[in-house]
Order: structure tokens, then sequence, then C-alpha cells
């Protein structure tokens, strides 16, 4: 019986652990200070597509007043949302462009968010969940 | 004697082959702890089932595969929430 445990917890505690790989975007900016970060992998946008989330919320109003000009955000209400370079997320690319970022601030909220779209579908879906919840909405 | 007794005497007795030998003088001690030993297999491969179906179910309920933060105390569920209220919130497609 003690050899079955011996096996068993470790086994358990294996499942448990999740390996937790971290995005370059996610790393570039988690050791800011002035910064709340996170990842968010497989942020299920329907039954078949999902994707991967950055999020950046700025912890005061210094802070996002220099998130802003490091993303090159130049209105200060509403939502802003650009498609940008995989690489360099500031930099706005063509809707076309794949992979790509789809980038959200809100203002209010002081937070931009950072979808990851890696093809058609993914951004199809993505369209697809934002109509979804109009139309619930509405 | 009590039980770990009786188990020690019969781990050293299963190590020189000599299990038959008790069986023999300790009919009722063996039965007893053949069923100590079920009951405890009973409650592992429970525990164990249990645990099995709960991690396949929190894993099929929620709309994330996993959440990494930097800062701590901030629930997983929040950011999924965050993902999914931006996309609303943004009016522009």
């Amino acid at each position: 019986m003690k050899k079955t445990l011996l096996i068993l917890l470790p086994l358990m505690l294996l499942a448990c652990s999740r390996e937790v790989e971290e995005m370059p975007l996610y790393r570039q900016y988690a050791a800011r200070q002035d910064l709340t970060v996170a990842q968010v992998k497989g942020f299920q946008l329907c039954d078949t597509v999902k994707t991967d989330v950055v999020i950046l919320v700025a912890d005061d109003s210094t802070a996002w007043a220099g998130l802003k000009e490091e993303f090159d955000i130049r209105t200060s209400e509403g939502v802003t949302s650009w498609m940008g370079d995989i690489d360099k997320p500031a930099k706005r690319v063509k809707r076309s462009v794949r992979p790509a970022w789809r980038a959200m601030a809100v203002h209010a909220d002081r937070t931009i968010a950072f979808y990851r779209i890696e093809d058609s579908v993914q951004y199809q879906a993505l369209l697809d969940y934002q109509l979804d919840k109009l139309k619930i909405e509405n | 004697m009590n039980n770990m007794t009786f188990d020690s005497i019969w781990e050293k007795e299963e190590r020189q082959g000599l299990q038959q030998r008790l069986r023999q003088d300790y009919p009722a001690w063996v039965r007893r702890r053949r069923q100590r030993r079920t009951a405890l297999a009973t409650i592992t491969v429970l525990a164990v089932a249990g645990f099995s179906f709960f991690n396949f179910q929190s894993s099929t309920s929620k709309d994330y595969d996993y959440v990494a933060c930097n800062r701590s105390g901030i629930a997983e569920g929040h950011w999924a929430d965050v993902a999914a209220n931006i996309l609303i919130m943004n009016s522009e497609i």
C-alpha cells in the first residue's frame, strides 16, 4: 500500500502542476513595478477557437500616461483599438497582417488588452465574439 | 498485540516467505489485515477518482487554459473576465 501511495501521490501532484509558458509580451512587462500584467492562455472565443491575451493595467495615472506614450495612443476616452505588430505591438499594421495583436486600450480602466491573432479563423472568431455579445446586449 | 505489531510481524514473515504459518496461527488477524488493506485501497481509489473528476470538471468549465500574473492575490477568473469585457466594450469592429 505504501508503494501504491508513493506512486499515486507524485502522479496527483504532477496532474496539479501546470506548465506555465510565458509569452514574450508578458515577460517584457511583467517586471514593471508600475503595471499589473497578466496573460490569459487559451481564452475561449467560441467552441473551437481560442486565443492568447496579454493585459496591461497601469497602477496610476502616471503609469497610464507612460503606457499611452509607449503605444502611441493619442485619444483620451472610450476605447482605442488597433492591429499591432506581433513583435512590436505599438507599431500599427494592416488588418490583414498575420500573426498580429488586436490591441484595445480602455482609458477609463487604464488597461490595454492584446489578443493574439494567428490566422483569419481567429480574427473572425474574435469579431463573432464581439458581435454575439453586442446582439445579446441589445 | 495491536494492528501495527501484527503488520510488522507479517512483513517480517513475508520477507522470509513464512506467511502460511501466520495464516494458520492467526486467521482472525490475517482476515482483519486483509479488510484494513481493502478499505485503504478503496479509499485511495475513491480519492484518486474524485480528484480526477474534479480536475476534469474544472478544466472543462473554464473559458481559458491558464492565467499568469505578475501580482499575487488576483483571482485567475478576473483576468478572463477582463479579456471578455474589453472585447464587449469595444464597439469598433
